[in-house]
């Protein structure tokens, strides 16, 4: 057996134009480029039996990395060897990378929008920086506020499976997913599956959804379509700016609908 | 042997009346030279054969190995030849069994790795040997013992051991016992078994002999080695809402003397000390040691990179060492708020953090060691280097372990990581290494300058050169 670490790295789309991160849009996109280069030499380096080779990753910026690292996270999160056990230390430590890059994305965000109200008043926009991001739908439902969460469960993300959606890589978008992402990927990593000496049929339950594809948080509620539509939905978002309306919820939730309804059919063709 | 409290061993010979230095050449450099290299030559690596732990006994006489495949190899040091002190004496296998079993857990449907991540040697109280080995949910007692006579001449039975008719027997014979081959028989004598809900990272005999710890993500039991069908659970670290967890532990300890002390680190980089005496559930710790983080150097990955792989007392039980990924810290016992020495195992490797945190090397659990008498420090670093530090001289050095540098005797030679700019002769770069090749468990012989280094699948013996 090789021991070489292959790295799959997450799909080349990830940190690119879906980014929630308008304002980092013109920073990510040309960046994007050369981190893909990055990457794909990466993956090169890491494939030669484990040395590392070309650019140093010193040369990214602050935003760059932390793109890279998060996307990172999540991929390692998301994987794991069917049949066997989880390390809690691993999975601790990654949700504890995601925590402190949620924190440093939300610092960054406060920063910047109390930057765009000072400069020029309240633009449409920087109403996408806000500083709630429990359901950071900055992407999906940027007036949605936290109370909301329990109105928009779907929106609450994540990394779906290509299989599920079909839709092509590009549409995935880890920082728009990751404040989404991060309860459900604590909910989700192995913490559940604590042993018989706990709830045991909450144990039996874990320990299914283990093995399959998705983790359990997202299997709880209709998140297979939704979660699709949340590409929809981002598609849709980009199209309307009509964010910070204080009609925001009414047309997420409506939206929410349209998505449902265009998700049935997507399903079952 | 005998150590001076500067750490200069002497040697003095029956032969002579002047003490020879064996350690310190003048200058003061060590030198240490290839002795054996145990394990496949292969390049292919059964993964059954790569090895997960390596531990000498208190005498150093027995090394033991554990595998991934679950299996103990046990090499004994043949005597020392007195005629020839400068050939120290070899390991050679001295018993070999399969300790742990791969299991299945029905209730999670997953599967229990046979793999054994810790060997621990009882103290010898008698002719036989006693180990603990643990995998992840079991650990196990084991009993090696010798057995050289067999018992000859029954008479009530066949051959084949059948029993005699009696009334075929007239006369009374006693069997007389009759010299054999060696043979080493590993028994398991106790079975600790359903106590952990997750991961065994550590055990740890107390000096009492008599109990021993043992240490999950969560938890920390207190055997008695007697008694297998239940333990006393220490240390409980498990958040009422799981959500809430942000910290695991990593490594646990006794203390060398004081039975009722040990310690365990966590994957923040903070060890924690506890009393025993203090209450029966060690939650609250006696002393916290932990160092603050340099914010010059915080990253994303300041916080796996602090998480402690390893931590050891020194044998004299007033200091402590702790591995994180980058450095080796020694902390005095009386001072919580840093440690009094830091050692850079491999600082080049900072700029590379992103690329270590992708392929997860990062996550590696490397170990440390003490030598006899506390004087020296070892741990292990990618490409097959392993790193030697004497805290009193205040010199560190590199070697690799490698079939290249395999000759008999044959020196090791310093090895030099260059960290950027203009490679010098005889420097390896950083983007040369390689991450595959890691030294993770390291052991120093309790009383000699005997040292070993488990690579993937190959267990190095090195000493010291002998003049």
């Amino acid at each position: 057996m090789k021991l070489s670490k292959g790295t799959s790295m997450l799909g080349r789309g990830v940190k690119r134009k879906w980014s929630c991160l308008e304002e980092l849009e013109a920073e990510v996109v040309p960046a994007a480029v050369a981190e893909e280069k990055e990457q794909n030499g990466e993956e090169d380096r890491v494939e030669q039996g484990g040395l590392l080779v070309g650019p140093p990753k010193s040369d990214m910026s602050h935003r760059q990395q932390r793109q890279l690292v998060l996307g990172l996270c999540l991929e390692k999160l998301q994987r794991y060897q069917v049949g066997m056990e989880l390390s809690l230390r691993r999975s601790v430590l990654l949700i504890n990378t995601l925590r402190q890059i949620q924190e440093d994305m939300r610092r960054d965000r406060a920063i910047t929008c109390t930057t765009d109200i000072l400069l020029s008043g309240v633009q449409p926009d920087s109403c996408l920086l806000r500083d709630d991001f429990r359901e950071d739908m900055s992407i999906t439902c940027p007036g949605c506020t936290e109370g909301d969460v329990s109105k928009s469960p779907p929106l609450s993300p994540e990394i779906p499976s290509q299989e599920a959606s079909g839709l092509p890589d590009q549409q995935k978008s880890p920082p728009a997913v990751t404040n989404n992402a991060f309860s459900d990927a604590v909910n989700a990593m192995g913490y559940l599956s604590d042993l018989a000496l706990d709830d045991i049929f909450e144990d039996i339950d874990t320990s299914m959804y283990e093995t399959s594809d998705l983790p359990s948080a997202w299997v709880s509620g209709p998140v297979w379509p939704v979660s699709v539509s949340l590409w929809e939905d981002e598609d849709v978002k980009m199209r309307t700016p009509s964010h910070g309306s204080p009609g925001s919820l009414q047309s997420c939730l409506m939206d929410l609908n349209e998505l449902d309804h265009i998700m049935e059919i997507l399903v079952k063709s | 042997m005998t150590y001076t409290s500067e750490g200069i061993q002497l040697h003095s010979s029956p032969e002579s009346t002047s003490k020879q230095w064996l350690l310190y050449r003048p200058g003061g450099d060590m030198q240490w030279c290839f002795s054996q290299v145990k394990g496949a030559i292969d390049d292919d690596v059964a993964e059954a054969d790569i090895i997960s732990t390596v531990e000498f006994n208190h005498t150093g006489e027995l090394l033991a190995t554990g595998d991934k495949g679950g299996r103990v190899v046990i090499f004994q040091q043949e005597i020392e030849n007195k005629n020839h002190p400068q050939f120290r004496s070899e390991y050679n296998v001295y018993s070999t069994f399969q300790s742990h079993e791969p299991e299945f857990d029905y209730l999670k449907s997953l599967e229990i790795e046979e793999k054994i991540n810790k060997i621990r040697w009882l103290p010898q109280k008698n002719a036989a040997q006693f180990l603990l080995s643990t995998n992840d949910k079991t650990i196990k007692l084991w009993k090696i013992s010798e057995r050289d006579k067999r018992p000859e001449g029954y008479n009530l039975k066949e051959e084949d051991g059948r029993y005699k008719d009696p009334n075929t027997i007239t006369s009374l014979r006693v069997p007389v016992l009759i010299p054999m081959d060696l043979m080493v028989e590993a028994s398991p004598r106790r079975v600790f078994a359903n106590a952990h809900t997750y991961h065994i990272n550590s055990i740890s005999v107390n000096s009492d002999n008599e109990t021993y710890l043992s240490a999950d993500d969560l938890r920390i039991n207190l055997w008695h080695l007697e008694i297998t069908d239940r333990s006393f659970n220490i240390v409980d670290i498990k958040p009422a809402n799981m959500e809430e967890l942000t910290e695991v532990i990593t490594a646990a300890e006794f203390h060398p003397h004081q039975c009722n002390t040990f310690v365990y680190s966590s994957s923040k980089g903070t060890i924690r000390l506890c009393d025993m005496r203090v209450s029966a559930l060690c939650d609250k710790h006696s002393k916290l040691f932990e160092e603050p983080e340099d914010p010059s150097n915080r990253s994303f990955f300041s916080e796996i990179i602090s998480s402690i792989s390893d931590v050891k007392f020194s044998h004299n039980g007033r200091y402590m060492m702790t591995r994180d990924y980058l450095s080796m810290k020694i902390w005095d016992l009386n001072m919580e708020n840093r440690p009094v020495e830091t050692y850079q195992v491999h600082e080049y490797l900072r700029s590379k953090l992103c690329s270590l945190y992708e392929n997860d090397c990062i996550f590696d659990k490397f170990e440390c060691c003490w030598n006899g008498n506390d004087s020296v420090v070892m741990t292990g670093s990618y490409n097959n280097f392993f790193r030697i530090f004497d805290r009193g001289h205040r010199r560190d050095v590199t070697l690799e372990a490698s079939r290249e540098n395999s000759k008999p005797m044959q020196v090791l030679k310093p090895r030099k990581v260059c960290a950027g700019g203009k490679r010098k002769k005889d420097e390896i770069s950083v983007d040369s290494l390689d991450f595959n090749k890691k030294i993770l468990h390291t052991a120093w012989h309790p009383q000699d300058n005997i040292i070993t280094v488990a690579t993937t699948n190959n267990l190095y013996i090195f000493q010291d050169k002998v003049n």
